[in-house]
């Protein structure tokens, strides 16, 4: 009797006749915007405006590959990888914070760090807020499940980041001045402070980047790599050289999300210039019309540095971010 | 663990509202992704939401969640069980994962424009957790119908429904475009949040849980119950949404979005949760009928809901939406059955001596009704003539829920007072309506839903080529093998000798 070979799928219809089946990121990943290029109009009924809104800034975007399906997060990261990651990530500041409130640490600094804390490190909850905003905003605007879910957890990263903040301003305020956690405290900062306004200015016109491709690269390949090296890295090491070694590892901690922020966006960036070579002059448009904008913020932010009790130099900051932004471009493929 | 209470620094996680200086506000917060309903900006901060959670507290609740789940499903993938499930069940399991899976990562979407274009910080951080939530519950519910490609071709449709053109596919479409991929933000939190996730999940995640829990389908059971504690968190967004509008004098607004969403929601979940409940679980296993379902978790709930904030119950609640509890989803039922190559799952009847008696005791007078259609079909596949009970002619279909029209059983069971739909000529186009709410619904927003065609509009205006049975199942992307039969092969039919006119 011949046996009959039983016909098994391999995997998703959609994904065609493939040779490897896909891996577990891939089958919970590949194809779930079924509304990307659909004809007549993205969404069900062609009267919903958000179809023009869709039309306008993500299928009529000069950013365009002819299929965004094969970009791959370099971390692959499903839901289930990413909370795993970040509950490990998590554990370790809950222990970090648990030794420095042991130590009681924090009323140890000093009033003049604390006061160059409160107008540089305090209100740093409202602009990193706005990259959770962008940041969502592209990963609803992204022509695949691969962009979107490393966008979305990338909002997510900044919600972490911002709760920290959060938390360790209580502790400042607890140990030298409750006022140091008034919301008038940050925000008056944010909205008058000399300091912050080129930053806001960014951000503000950030917000309103709508085309999903400006976003995208306004947002990771220019603003965020600049304000993460000043936050992250730079912030950090003043609060070292201050004697603030909760921060100064806080900081640096923070420091992972950056990169890997970095990496898939240079990944993806490098995605759509080897498929759509002619994508460079649009990019670099948007990158030579952001870049200035986030030099200025930085350029505003680098005072306070100067002015610290043991002071990190303005100009370092400011020439050792943009070393930082340039190499970020450059593995970008710009 | 850190020593501070969540309360103590709570808030100072969610202040960041701030006066725009460098660009407008209507460009920020345009008014098609995030409709103000006229309520000023600073209005919106008081956003205040009942259930508080920080991110270390959801990555360490969260990863927790996601390993119980995963791991009972590594165990039973490896098991027999999913063979040896009562094909009904797994007839349900199936629409539930077409309907339901990818739509929930596309409330992700939903999610991240009320984070990103939501009123208050408060609001986006919640709307972020939310989109991590859809997001899980989009990759798990393709995860556990990918292991199951093998055993199940139509389990690609977990993945694939959406991409096409299949009528109940049409149908699920349209309505969370309506209520979230294509809605705004502050739409999206009365009627996806408010309406939507506090009501029709439950009865989807609990209420079919607690079917599978009985059924053995532990797999099911573990999955959907664990993604209704997601909900049951970010749903909150609906309830300060409902209040700010509520203060500042847009109750009517929030009635109006609530009064379209909830009617929506009731047609399709008639279809899939009603069905599934009173047809295709197995008898035994049945907890609750669909109807004290909907009573328990959608009527009262809702009457709760609706006093505690000053809304009213929707406008057709006496009239319209109570009289259907006891009849629209049993004539969706025999619709469903008698088109099933047109549906990617295997209708199970349902209708076998026992659980006719059960139909009857928990709907009486379903054997005077719906039991004569019934009796027909028992008749003609007892007589050898099962392909009698297959359709050769396509139903009509309403023009706002996109569901085939079942008015004439309604009417033949003494339930409407016509059989015919309601008629409404508009620019010069003739639509159908099913039901007045159905007819309200689109004439609330004419603009929205106008240029959409239904499945059958697109067959008369020859978009479906051939324009045969045959042409309008590929158009449908169903392939022969894909396409529904009955589930026990008319087993049911053939279980006792029935009291069947003529015989
Ligand atoms: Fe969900
Ligand atoms: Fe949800
Ligand atoms: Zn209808």
């Amino acid at each position: 009797m011949a046996t009959r070979q039983r016909q098994q799928p391999k995997t998703w219809s959609l994904l065609g006749d493939v040779r490897r089946r896909p891996s577990a990121y891939e089958a919970v990943t590949a194809k779930f915007h079924y509304h990307f290029r659909r004809e007549p109009t993205p969404f069900e009924h062609p009267g919903m405006p958000l179809n023009d809104w869709y039309l306008r800034n993500r299928e009529g975007s000069p950013f365009q590959v002819d299929d965004w399906e094969d970009f791959r997060d370099p971390y692959k990261l499903t839901y289930k990888d990413y909370v795993a990651l970040q509950h490990d990530r998590e554990t370790y500041v809950d222990k970090l914070i648990d030794r420095h409130e042991e130590s009681a640490s924090v009323e140890g600094l000093s009033d003049e760090w604390v006061s160059t804390l409160r107008e540089l490190y305090i209100p740093l909850r409202f602009p990193l807020h706005i990259l959770q905003m962008v940041g969502l905003y592209v990963g609803q605007m992204a022509p695949s499940a691969y962009i979107t879910n490393c966008a979305n957890f990338q909002a997510a990263d900044e919600l972490r980041r911002i709760q920290r903040i959060a938390y360790s301003t209580k502790m400042l305020a607890n140990a030298h001045g409750d006022e140091l956690a008034a919301t008038a405290t940050a925000r008056s900062a944010w909205e008058k402070d000399p300091v912050w306004q080129p930053l806001r200015e960014t951000l503000e016109n950030l917000l309103i980047a709508y085309d999903w491709g400006e976003a995208f690269v306004a947002l990771n390949l220019v603003v965020k790599p600049s304000l993460d090296a000043v936050v992250n890295w730079r912030l950090s090491e003043l609060a070292e050289r201050n004697g603030d070694h909760f921060l100064a590892a806080l900081l640096a901690e923070f420091q992972q999300d950056s990169n890997r922020s970095r990496k898939w966006s240079a990944d993806l960036a490098q995605y759509a210039l080897g498929r759509q070579p002619d994508l460079r002059q649009v990019m670099e448009g948007w990158t030579a019309a952001w870049t200035p904008r986030i030099e200025a913020a930085v350029k505003a932010l680098a005072q306070p540095f100067d002015e610290a009790p043991v002071g990190l130099a303005a100009t370092d900051v400011v020439s050792a971010t943009g070393t930082q932004a340039r190499d970020h471009l450059q593995a970008c493929g710009l | 663990m850190p020593r501070l209470a969540r309360s103590e620094w709570y808030d100072l996680t969610r202040d960041m509202n701030w006066t725009l200086s460098y660009v407008s506000d209507e460009d920020v917060w345009p008014q098609d992704l995030s409709n103000s309903y006229g309520i000023p900006t600073e209005k919106w901060w008081g956003w205040d939401e009942p259930y508080k959670i920080t991110y270390p507290e959801y990555v360490h609740n969260q990863v927790g969640k996601d390993a119980s789940v995963y791991s009972i499903n590594a165990v039973l993938s490896r098991s027999r069980i999913f063979e040896e499930l009562d094909p009904g069940w797994k007839s349900a399991i199936l629409a539930h994962y077409g309907a339901i899976a990818v739509p929930e990562y596309l409330a992700g979407i939903g999610e991240a424009r009320m984070g990103r274009f939501g009123r208050a910080a408060a609001w986006r951080n919640m709307a972020t957790y939310g989109t991590l939530d859809e997001t899980r519950h989009g990759q798990i519910q393709t995860y556990f119908p990918y292991g199951l490609l093998a055993k199940e071709p139509r389990a690609d449709w977990a993945h694939k429904t959406m991409h096409t053109n299949e009528w109940g596919a049409i149908a699920a479409r349209s309505l969370f475009d309506d209520m979230f991929t294509a809605n705004d933000a502050v739409s999206t939190a009365i009627q996806l949040t408010f309406t939507f996730e506090t009501g029709f999940t439950n009865l989807q995640f609990l209420g079919m849980a607690a079917d599978a829990m009985k059924v053995g389908d532990v797999d099911f059971g573990a999955l959907i119950s664990s993604i209704q504690t997601d909900e049951a968190r970010h749903s909150q967004q609906g309830e300060p949404t409902v209040k700010i509008l509520i203060a500042n004098g847009q109750g009517e607004v929030a009635q109006k979005l609530v009064d379209h969403m909830f009617w929506r929601s009731w047609h399709v979940f008639a279809l899939l949760t009603g069905l599934s409940m009173d047809y295709y679980t197995p008898l035994e296993h049945r907890t609750h009928s669909f109807k004290e379902f909907m009573e328990e978790l959608i009527v009262k709930q809702f009457m709760d809901q609706f006093r505690d904030f000053g809304l009213e119950v929707p406008w057709y609640w006496k009239e319209h939406f109570l009289p259907e509890l006891d009849w629209y989803h049993h004539a969706l039922h025999l619709g469903v059955w008698f088109w099933r190559p047109t549906v990617w799952w295997n209708p199970d009847a349902g209708v076998s001596p026992a659980e006719r008696e059960w139909l009857e005791e928990k709907y009486p007078g379903w054997n005077d009704s719906f039991g004569q259609y019934w009796d027909v079909i028992t008749a003609n596949v007892r007589d050898g003539h099962p392909e009698l009970t297959l359709p050769e002619t396509f139903p009509t279909i309403c023009n706002m829920c996109q569901i085939p029209l079942v008015n004439p059983a309604g009417f033949n069971a003494g339930r409407l007072a016509h059989p015919e739909p309601l008629i409404v000529d508009r620019d010069g186009r003739r639509l159908l309506f099913c039901s007045e709410p159905c007819k309200w619904v689109y004439e609330q927003n004419p603009a929205r839903f106008a240029g959409q065609l239904s499945l059958v509009d697109r067959f008369l205006a020859g978009h479906i080529q051939p324009p045969t049975m045959e042409g309008a199942l590929a158009y449908m992307s169903l392939s022969l093998a894909e396409m529904g039969q009955d589930a026990t092969n008319y087993a049911w039919a053939f279980e006792k000798q029935l009291a069947v006119p003529g015989t």
